[in-house]
């Protein structure tokens, strides 16, 4: 290493605290202190107050149509991952494009799209999922439902379990999978039961927790897992290598570099 | 030219961050020394920036504009406490360089700082051990319950990760500019 360079790494030791000057974190601090993302009371009140109006004016209409329609409240991503908090105190992380409804009195949501769930436990009242035609109850904490058409437009959901314990149906009367922490599985369309992915990895959920993590993993796959995520393809020219290590989702070109030095590959993004 | 759409503004104020915050967080080091302090302050930098640009002020380099804020901030900081500012520059840059250097070094710092995130956690503990805190292999070892061999490897790798990675970044930096 160069002086100068030497002198910039001292610099940066002297002072280095792990995963501080996280951008992420900034971003959301940022976000709550301008009042960009509302905070979630008060997003509730205000959806509560347009609903109330809405319902005093079209009253009959509704009575007849939709009998429990305004008591549903939707929340949405467009371009960029958000996060709610729903009444019961779960927290919601919900990918670009996903949709969610839930209620207030109670712990039944409907969703579309990628939505991760940290959930709050209450013996008494399970947490439930419907996300087109399939189920998710609750029994731990932290998972995630997504619910995005294929490449053909078959529309298969699929769950990973974070933490915790979930059971995955296609509706609250048919038998489903007991799944725990590390587990996945995919319910297809017009089948009757969900059966487990055999890959399914903690990578799945990167988007939310906003890096990827790698553990011994053969460098084939971490390009799989970044080529998924990023929708670009690469080729390396040493696929045997294996790959440990933590890396921020927000700077591809940083990973690869990064992984390059770390294996001693070249790799060749397309 | 101004951004006009709440939506643009934010997808600006966004890309703002991704780019610059670690770099500009780097910069503000350098003056502060205070890790908590140089995010207060570059937190507070962003947010009059995303005023204006609520205003429909049209703020041309938006990037030299952060740093601006960020070093006045900084200045304004060190005054307050009384300590001499007469050079303008930061006091521990080994020389005075000029905004163009200093915002090159932050960006190469930022990165310095992610590549050292993303070392696997064993690995950067031992290399914080001994680089940072200075102590020797056998020391490391020892309080780990590692091999000297072990400890040795996992700095020697860590070194090359930074080395290599530190070496094609400035090549792109220097590409880039």
């Amino acid at each position: 290493m160069s002086h100068s360079e030497d002198r910039h790494l001292d610099f940066v030791l002297k002072h280095y605290q792990p995963g501080k000057f996280d951008t992420q974190k900034a971003i959301g601090r940022f976000k709550d202190a301008n009042g960009i993302r509302p905070l979630p009371r008060r997003r509730w009140n205000t959806v509560i107050w347009g609903m109330s109006a809405v319902a005093v004016l079209l009253l009959g209409v509704f009575l007849f149509m939709h009998s429990d329609y305004r008591r549903w409240t939707e929340v949405t991503a467009d371009t960029s991952v958000q996060t709610y908090t729903l009444p019961d105190s779960t927290v919601v992380t919900l990918a670009p494009g996903a949709v969610l409804s839930y209620r207030s009195d109670s712990r039944k949501v409907k969703m579309s799209g990628k939505v991760f769930f940290d959930v709050t436990r209450d013996e008494n009242r399970p947490f439930e999922v419907e996300a087109g035609d399939a189920f998710v109850r609750v029994l731990g904490t932290e998972f995630m439902v997504n619910d995005i058409d294929g490449p053909q437009g078959e529309k298969p959901v699929k769950v990973y379990v974070a933490e915790g314990k979930v059971l995955f149906a296609k509706d609250s009367e048919s038998e489903g999978l007991i799944l725990t922490q590390g587990m996945g599985a995919t319910l297809e369309e017009g089948a009757a039961v969900p059966v487990f992915d055999e890959k399914a990895d903690i990578n799945d959920i990167a988007w939310q927790r906003g890096t990827f993590i790698f553990d011994d993993t053969p460098l084939k796959e971490v390009l799989t897992c970044l080529s998924e995520y990023y929708k670009v393809s690469f080729v390396a020219d040493d696929l045997s290598k294996r790959l440990s290590g933590e890396f921020y989702t927000d700077d591809l070109d940083l990973i690869i570099t990064l992984i390059e030095a770390a294996l001693d590959v070249n790799i060749i993004k397309r | 030219m101004p951004v006009v759409s709440p939506h643009t503004r934010l997808a600006t104020i966004e890309d703002l961050f991704r780019l610059n915050y670690r770099p500009l967080c780097m910069f503000a080091l350098h003056y502060l020394q205070d890790a908590d302090l140089v995010e207060d302050v570059v937190q507070e930098c962003f947010t009059v920036l995303w005023e204006k640009l609520e205003q429909g002020a049209d703020v041309a380099n938006r990037k030299a504009y952060l740093y601006m804020a960020v070093r006045n901030r900084c200045l304004d900081h060190l005054r307050r406490k009384g300590l001499p500012t007469e050079s303008l520059k930061p006091y521990d840059t080994y020389g005075i360089i000029d905004d163009d250097d200093a915002e090159e070094r932050s960006v190469m710092e930022a990165k310095l700082w992610t590549a050292i995130d993303s070392l696997p956690e064993k690995c950067r503990q031992v290399f914080l051990m001994s680089k940072r805190d200075g102590l020797k292999y056998e020391e490391i070892a020892e309080e780990l319950g590692l091999s000297v061999n072990t400890v040795r490897n996992q700095i020697s790798k860590a070194l090359n990760v930074l080395k290599n990675g530190a070496a094609k970044l400035y090549s792109f930096i220097l590409g880039f500019f």
